[in-house]
């Protein structure tokens, strides 16, 4: 059954999208500029997601609630996602723009250490059967992983840097013409309903997969080569 | 509890000499992966130079994550429930796991580190400096594989799944190191990659004393 939240997801990401294709081209970029509706939400949830996952990790470990688990492991999922579309969209945006597929610059080379961060996190969810093994390694590595995104971060930018400064949150005012402002807001806004579609069908998921996956109280464990013994009446 | 540190400090040394995994196989791997390097890239002497730090560098993070994850390096379930019934802290044996490793990396990364001189023959300034970044970025690599390798404990794909939680979150490490190092060669301050190193060693010592008791729950 399709959920209203995520009626609203769709309708609010064809809208930003007709947005985007409607609002006229950059001045100096053309229509090329027109990747950076589905960039910059792409990269803002990359960021978002992870650190869903890190507050849900912790408050798993205070409350030990299932429910944290499966929104932690649901956010990293789409976030696994858009990091991945955030780092193509920028890579096909890049080529005509800077000449390459990929350069070794600061933005780009913490965003692809996040996909393999959250790639392992993934990986290291997948390896355990037991729920809740699972949920308590899966929290103590997203949070050791989370703390090392701020070094990651700053060891890059110290290494070198050729990503352009931020556009929008420019202290003073944004560096960008009104219709293409709204047209990229309504991208970050609809983008960030679809994550929360998505992690909250996907949380939903896993919560049913491991409601499949433990044993019902009828279930046999013996198998068929062991029966129950006979039930002796005392007649005394 | 430092007693309990260096008694189980000397045990897991205890155990790598019994087992010889580092000294007697990685090692020579990591040696091996240094001298095939100018192969592959073409016996070019000015470029192997440019190259031969960075080299070192990527040899000690990837091997120094089989050293992390060494047989020796974990401990039996036997083992565990043992220590937990004499009432060793989780905090405690993270500690005694990871100066060890830290002390097997040191080692690697010397014997690496020479192996590097005599193949490379790199043009290093001030080298005294040396002895505080090897050891630094051996305790943080140190320090992330022994997480990763309570994280992924006791399951089969233990040895496959490791490198892939270490070597992506080691990148600070492996940037200072290498940002240090070249520093080194080229006469430029390195302080801030010293700074950077120590950071990420506290902020990953922290981690694994504080989570060390909730992965231990069962």
């Amino acid at each position: 059954m399709i959920r209203p939240l995520e009626i609203a997801a769709g309708l609010m990401l064809a809208t930003a999208l007709v947005l985007g294709l409607v609002v006229p081209p950059d001045a100096v970029q053309g229509d090329l500029q027109r990747i950076m509706y589905v960039h910059v939400p792409s990269a803002w949830l990359a960021y978002l997601s992870f650190a869903a996952t890190l507050v849900a990790g912790v408050a798993y470990l205070k409350t030990r609630r299932m429910r944290w688990d499966h929104i932690a492991g649901a956010s990293a999922e789409v976030g696994v996602l858009f990091t991945g579309l955030a780092l193509v969209t920028g890579s096909i945006w890049g080529k005509p723009v800077w000449g390459v597929w990929w350069t070794w610059d600061a933005r780009l080379v913490l965003t692809a250490v996040m996909f393999f961060v959250y790639l392992g996190y993934l990986a290291l969810r997948r390896s355990f059967d037991d729920p809740e093994t699972r949920a308590r390694r899966a929290a103590v590595y997203g949070i050791v992983a989370v703390a090392q995104i701020p070094l990651v971060h700053f060891s890059v930018v110290w290494w070198r840097g050729l990503h352009q400064p931020p556009t929008l949150l420019r202290p003073g005012d944004p560096q960008i013409d009104g219709p293409l402002l709204a047209a990229l807001l309504a991208a970050v806004f609809a983008f960030t309903v679809v994550y929360a579609a998505l992690v909250s069908r996907r949380a939903e998921i896993a919560r049913l997969e491991d409601l499949l996956a433990a044993p019902s109280a009828d279930e046999t464990v013996a198998g068929s080569g062991v029966s129950a013994p006979p039930i002796v009446r005392d007649t005394r | 509890m430092i007693r309990h540190v260096t008694t189980l400090f000397v045990a897991h040394l205890r155990d790598e000499r019994r087992a010889g995994e580092v000294m007697l196989v990685i090692v020579p791997f990591g040696t091996v992966a240094l001298l095939v390097v100018p192969m592959a890239v073409g016996i070019d002497t000015p470029l192997l130079d440019r190259i031969g730090p960075g080299m070192f560098w990527v040899v000690l993070l990837l091997f120094g994550t089989i050293v992390t994850q060494r047989q020796s390096a974990s401990l039996g379930e036997s083992r565990r429930d043992m220590l937990t019934l004499l009432g060793v802290d989780p905090a405690v044996r993270f500690v005694a796991a990871a100066l060890a490793a830290a002390l097997l990396l040191t080692v690697f990364a010397v014997v690496i580190g020479a192996v590097t001189f005599v193949l490379y023959d790199p043009e290093v300034v001030d080298p005294g400096w040396l002895a505080a970044i090897v050891p630094l970025t051996c305790a943080g690599i140190a320090m992330v594989g022994t997480i990763a390798g309570n994280v992924a404990g006791g399951l089969g794909t233990r040895s496959s799944l490791a490198p892939l939680l270490v070597v992506p979150i080691a990148v600070p490490i492996l940037l200072a190191g290498a940002q240090a190092t070249e520093g080194l060669r080229m006469g430029l301050g390195i302080l801030r990659w010293i700074l950077l190193l120590s950071v990420v060693d506290i902020v990953l010592a922290l981690a694994g004393v504080l989570t060390a008791r909730p992965l231990e729950e069962s």
